[in-house]
Protein backbone atom coordinates (compact mmCIF):
# COMPACT_ATOMS: atom_id res chain seq x y z
CA UNK A 1 0.00 0.00 0.00
CA UNK A 2 1.46 3.36 -1.00
CA UNK A 3 1.71 6.41 1.25
CA UNK A 4 -1.07 8.15 -0.70
CA UNK A 5 -3.42 5.21 -0.19
CA UNK A 6 -2.68 5.15 3.54
CA UNK A 7 -3.32 8.90 3.73
CA UNK A 8 -6.67 8.53 1.93
CA UNK A 9 -7.77 5.71 4.26
CA UNK A 10 -6.69 7.62 7.38
CA UNK A 11 -8.41 10.82 6.23
CA UNK A 12 -11.82 9.11 5.90
CA UNK A 13 -14.34 10.54 8.35
CA UNK A 14 -15.59 7.05 9.25
CA UNK A 15 -13.57 3.90 8.80
CA UNK A 16 -14.84 0.99 6.72
CA UNK A 17 -14.60 -1.29 9.75
CA UNK A 18 -16.76 1.02 11.85
CA UNK A 19 -19.32 1.40 9.07
CA UNK A 20 -19.35 -2.36 8.61
CA UNK A 21 -20.00 -2.94 12.31
CA UNK A 22 -22.80 -0.35 12.25
CA UNK A 23 -24.49 -2.20 9.38
CA UNK A 24 -23.98 -5.51 11.21
CA UNK A 25 -25.61 -4.01 14.31
CA UNK A 26 -28.51 -2.81 12.14
CA UNK A 27 -29.06 -6.38 10.93
CA UNK A 28 -28.75 -7.73 14.49
CA UNK A 29 -31.28 -5.16 15.68
CA UNK A 30 -33.79 -6.34 13.08
CA UNK A 31 -33.29 -9.95 14.20
CA UNK A 32 -34.08 -9.06 17.80
CA UNK A 33 -36.95 -6.76 16.76
CA UNK A 34 -38.65 -9.79 15.19
CA UNK A 35 -38.16 -11.86 18.34
CA UNK A 36 -39.29 -9.05 20.67
CA UNK A 37 -42.29 -8.43 18.38
CA UNK A 38 -43.31 -12.08 18.77
CA UNK A 39 -42.79 -11.84 22.54
CA UNK A 40 -45.02 -8.74 22.73
CA UNK A 41 -47.86 -10.54 20.95
CA UNK A 42 -47.69 -13.50 23.35
CA UNK A 43 -47.07 -11.44 26.48
CA UNK A 44 -49.76 -8.85 25.91
CA UNK A 45 -52.16 -11.44 24.54
CA UNK A 46 -52.06 -13.35 27.82
CA UNK A 47 -53.34 -11.59 30.93
CA UNK A 48 -51.84 -14.32 33.15
CA UNK A 49 -48.34 -14.67 31.73
CA UNK A 50 -46.64 -17.38 33.77
CA UNK A 51 -44.96 -20.76 33.32
CA UNK A 52 -47.30 -23.72 32.72
CA UNK A 53 -49.27 -24.50 35.90
CA UNK A 54 -48.33 -28.18 35.62
CA UNK A 55 -44.75 -27.24 36.55
CA UNK A 56 -45.77 -25.84 39.94
CA UNK A 57 -44.60 -22.54 41.32
CA UNK A 58 -41.67 -21.57 39.10
CA UNK A 59 -40.49 -17.96 39.18
CA UNK A 60 -37.81 -16.38 37.03
CA UNK A 61 -34.83 -15.35 39.22
CA UNK A 62 -35.38 -11.58 39.11
CA UNK A 63 -32.92 -10.59 41.84
CA UNK A 64 -29.92 -12.60 40.63
CA UNK A 65 -30.59 -11.51 37.06
CA UNK A 66 -30.91 -7.93 38.29
CA UNK A 67 -27.44 -8.14 39.84
CA UNK A 68 -26.21 -9.75 36.63
CA UNK A 69 -27.73 -6.87 34.67
CA UNK A 70 -25.83 -4.43 36.86
CA UNK A 71 -22.59 -6.33 36.13
CA UNK A 72 -23.19 -6.15 32.40
CA UNK A 73 -24.04 -2.44 32.57
CA UNK A 74 -20.84 -1.85 34.51
CA UNK A 75 -18.91 -3.77 31.84
CA UNK A 76 -20.31 -1.29 29.29
CA UNK A 77 -18.72 1.52 31.32
CA UNK A 78 -15.36 -0.24 31.60
CA UNK A 79 -15.39 -0.92 27.85
CA UNK A 80 -16.07 2.76 27.17
CA UNK A 81 -13.24 3.67 29.53
CA UNK A 82 -10.85 1.34 27.70
CA UNK A 83 -11.45 3.29 24.46
CA UNK A 84 -11.02 6.59 26.28
CA UNK A 85 -7.75 5.47 27.82
CA UNK A 86 -6.26 4.22 24.52
CA UNK A 87 -7.22 7.55 22.93
CA UNK A 88 -5.13 9.24 25.62
CA UNK A 89 -2.32 6.66 25.36
CA UNK A 90 -2.91 5.43 28.92
CA UNK A 91 -1.91 1.88 28.11
CA UNK A 92 -2.07 0.41 31.63
CA UNK A 93 -5.60 1.72 32.26
CA UNK A 94 -6.57 0.49 28.82
CA UNK A 95 -5.34 -3.04 29.56
CA UNK A 96 -6.92 -3.12 33.00
CA UNK A 97 -10.31 -1.94 31.78
CA UNK A 98 -10.27 -4.46 28.92
CA UNK A 99 -9.45 -7.30 31.32
CA UNK A 100 -12.19 -6.13 33.69
CA UNK A 101 -14.72 -5.97 30.83
CA UNK A 102 -13.75 -9.46 29.70
CA UNK A 103 -14.09 -10.80 33.25
CA UNK A 104 -17.49 -9.14 33.75
CA UNK A 105 -18.76 -10.52 30.45
CA UNK A 106 -17.64 -14.01 31.36
CA UNK A 107 -19.21 -13.71 34.83
CA UNK A 108 -22.49 -12.68 33.21
CA UNK A 109 -22.43 -15.79 31.04
CA UNK A 110 -21.60 -18.10 33.96
CA UNK A 111 -24.45 -16.69 36.09
CA UNK A 112 -26.88 -16.94 33.16
CA UNK A 113 -25.79 -20.53 32.58
CA UNK A 114 -26.30 -21.50 36.22
CA UNK A 115 -29.75 -19.89 36.18
CA UNK A 116 -30.70 -21.87 33.12
CA UNK A 117 -29.54 -25.13 34.72
CA UNK A 118 -31.72 -24.40 37.75
CA UNK A 119 -34.74 -23.57 35.60
CA UNK A 120 -34.31 -26.70 33.49
CA UNK A 121 -34.02 -28.79 36.68
CA UNK A 122 -37.30 -27.26 37.85
CA UNK A 123 -38.90 -28.38 34.59
CA UNK A 124 -38.97 -25.20 32.51
CA UNK A 125 -37.62 -26.25 29.12
CA UNK A 126 -37.88 -25.10 25.51
CA UNK A 127 -40.94 -27.34 25.17
CA UNK A 128 -42.79 -25.82 28.16
CA UNK A 129 -45.39 -24.11 26.03
CA UNK A 130 -45.10 -20.64 24.53
CA UNK A 131 -43.65 -19.31 27.80
CA UNK A 132 -40.64 -21.64 27.83
CA UNK A 133 -40.16 -21.41 24.08
CA UNK A 134 -40.04 -17.64 23.80
CA UNK A 135 -38.00 -17.30 27.02
CA UNK A 136 -35.22 -19.62 25.91
CA UNK A 137 -35.17 -18.36 22.33
CA UNK A 138 -34.94 -14.67 23.35
CA UNK A 139 -32.52 -15.03 26.24
CA UNK A 140 -30.53 -17.78 24.49
CA UNK A 141 -30.13 -15.67 21.37
CA UNK A 142 -28.77 -12.84 23.49
CA UNK A 143 -26.45 -15.21 25.39
CA UNK A 144 -24.99 -16.38 22.07
CA UNK A 145 -24.32 -12.72 21.23
CA UNK A 146 -22.62 -12.13 24.58
CA UNK A 147 -20.48 -15.21 23.94
CA UNK A 148 -19.55 -13.79 20.53
CA UNK A 149 -18.74 -10.44 22.13
CA UNK A 150 -16.53 -12.10 24.76
CA UNK A 151 -14.68 -14.00 22.01
CA UNK A 152 -14.22 -10.79 20.04
CA UNK A 153 -13.01 -9.06 23.18
CA UNK A 154 -10.51 -11.89 23.81
CA UNK A 155 -8.94 -11.22 20.41
CA UNK A 156 -8.88 -7.46 21.04
CA UNK A 157 -7.34 -8.04 24.47
CA UNK A 158 -4.65 -10.33 23.04
CA UNK A 159 -3.80 -7.80 20.32
CA UNK A 160 -3.79 -5.01 22.87
CA UNK A 161 -1.36 -6.90 25.13
CA UNK A 162 0.87 -7.42 22.10
CA UNK A 163 0.93 -3.65 21.65
CA UNK A 164 -1.03 -3.50 18.41
CA UNK A 165 -3.11 -0.49 19.47
CA UNK A 166 -2.15 3.12 20.14
CA UNK A 167 -3.78 6.55 20.32
CA UNK A 168 -3.32 6.76 16.52
CA UNK A 169 -4.65 3.30 15.76
CA UNK A 170 -7.51 1.91 17.83
CA UNK A 171 -10.31 1.04 15.39
CA UNK A 172 -10.27 -2.58 16.61
CA UNK A 173 -11.07 -1.49 20.17
CA UNK A 174 -13.66 1.02 19.00
CA UNK A 175 -15.60 -1.48 16.86
CA UNK A 176 -15.53 -3.98 19.71
CA UNK A 177 -16.93 -1.28 22.01
CA UNK A 178 -19.78 -0.65 19.54
CA UNK A 179 -20.74 -4.32 19.56
CA UNK A 180 -20.37 -4.56 23.32
CA UNK A 181 -22.58 -1.51 23.85
CA UNK A 182 -25.22 -3.08 21.61
CA UNK A 183 -25.20 -6.29 23.64
CA UNK A 184 -25.43 -4.35 26.93
CA UNK A 185 -28.25 -2.04 25.78
CA UNK A 186 -30.17 -4.99 24.35
CA UNK A 187 -29.91 -6.90 27.60
CA UNK A 188 -31.42 -4.02 29.55
CA UNK A 189 -34.47 -4.06 27.25
CA UNK A 190 -34.74 -7.86 27.45
CA UNK A 191 -34.42 -7.90 31.23
CA UNK A 192 -37.21 -5.35 31.66
CA UNK A 193 -39.47 -7.09 29.14
CA UNK A 194 -38.90 -10.73 30.03
CA UNK A 195 -38.14 -10.62 33.77
CA UNK A 196 -39.93 -7.54 35.10
CA UNK A 197 -42.90 -6.86 32.77
CA UNK B 1 -71.03 -16.81 -24.98
CA UNK B 2 -72.98 -14.05 -23.21
CA UNK B 3 -75.62 -16.55 -22.06
CA UNK B 4 -72.91 -18.80 -20.63
CA UNK B 5 -71.46 -15.89 -18.68
CA UNK B 6 -74.87 -15.04 -17.25
CA UNK B 7 -75.40 -18.69 -16.36
CA UNK B 8 -72.02 -18.89 -14.61
CA UNK B 9 -72.71 -15.73 -12.62
CA UNK B 10 -76.10 -17.07 -11.58
CA UNK B 11 -74.55 -20.35 -10.41
CA UNK B 12 -71.92 -18.45 -8.41
CA UNK B 13 -74.64 -16.24 -6.91
CA UNK B 14 -76.74 -19.27 -6.00
CA UNK B 15 -73.79 -21.05 -4.38
CA UNK B 16 -72.99 -17.91 -2.34
CA UNK B 17 -76.59 -17.72 -1.19
CA UNK B 18 -76.63 -21.37 -0.19
CA UNK B 19 -73.31 -21.20 1.64
CA UNK B 20 -73.46 -17.91 3.55
CA UNK B 21 -70.43 -18.59 5.80
CA UNK B 22 -68.52 -15.47 6.67
CA UNK B 23 -64.76 -15.41 6.53
CA UNK B 24 -62.31 -12.99 8.12
CA UNK B 25 -60.54 -11.06 5.42
CA UNK B 26 -57.58 -10.63 7.76
CA UNK B 27 -56.82 -13.57 10.08
CA UNK B 28 -54.72 -11.34 12.33
CA UNK B 29 -57.41 -8.67 12.77
CA UNK B 30 -59.04 -8.89 16.18
CA UNK B 31 -61.52 -7.00 18.26
CA UNK B 32 -59.62 -4.03 19.69
CA UNK B 33 -60.78 -4.78 23.22
CA UNK B 34 -59.10 -8.17 23.29
CA UNK B 35 -55.62 -8.44 24.89
CA UNK B 36 -54.29 -10.27 21.83
CA UNK B 37 -55.30 -7.29 19.67
CA UNK B 38 -53.30 -4.96 21.93
CA UNK B 39 -50.37 -7.33 21.62
CA UNK B 40 -50.61 -7.34 17.84
CA UNK B 41 -50.95 -3.55 17.71
CA UNK B 42 -47.93 -2.85 19.90
CA UNK B 43 -45.89 -5.50 18.15
CA UNK B 44 -46.70 -4.06 14.71
CA UNK B 45 -45.97 -0.50 15.86
CA UNK B 46 -42.69 -1.58 17.44
CA UNK B 47 -41.53 -3.49 14.36
CA UNK B 48 -42.71 -0.74 12.01
CA UNK B 49 -40.71 1.92 13.86
CA UNK B 50 -37.46 -0.06 13.93
CA UNK B 51 -36.26 0.21 10.29
CA UNK B 52 -36.55 4.00 10.57
CA UNK B 53 -34.67 3.95 13.87
CA UNK B 54 -31.91 1.72 12.48
CA UNK B 55 -31.45 3.75 9.29
CA UNK B 56 -31.68 6.95 11.33
CA UNK B 57 -28.94 5.86 13.73
CA UNK B 58 -26.60 4.64 10.96
CA UNK B 59 -27.27 7.70 8.79
CA UNK B 60 -26.97 10.04 11.78
CA UNK B 61 -23.69 8.47 12.81
CA UNK B 62 -22.21 8.81 9.31
CA UNK B 63 -23.45 12.41 9.10
CA UNK B 64 -21.95 13.21 12.52
CA UNK B 65 -18.53 11.81 11.50
CA UNK B 66 -18.55 13.76 8.22
CA UNK B 67 -19.54 16.98 9.99
CA UNK B 68 -16.83 16.50 12.60
CA UNK B 69 -14.23 15.76 9.92
CA UNK B 70 -15.19 18.88 7.92
CA UNK B 71 -15.28 21.04 11.03
CA UNK B 72 -11.81 19.97 12.13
Amino acid sequence: MTHTEVDIIQSRPISNAKLGVLVLLGAETMLFVGLIGAFLVFRMGNVNWQPPLSLGDIQLPQLVTGINTFLLLFSGLTMFYSVRSIQQDKILQHHLSLVLTWYLGLTFLVIQGSEWIQLIRQGLTLQSGIYGGIFYVLIGCHAVHVLGAVMWLSIVLAKSLLGKFSSQKYTGVETCMLYWSFVVALWLILYILVYLY
Amino acid sequence: MFCRMIMLLMIIGLVSLLLPNTLDACPACKNLDEPIARGFNWSVLFMMAMPFTVFGVIGGSVYYHFRRANGA
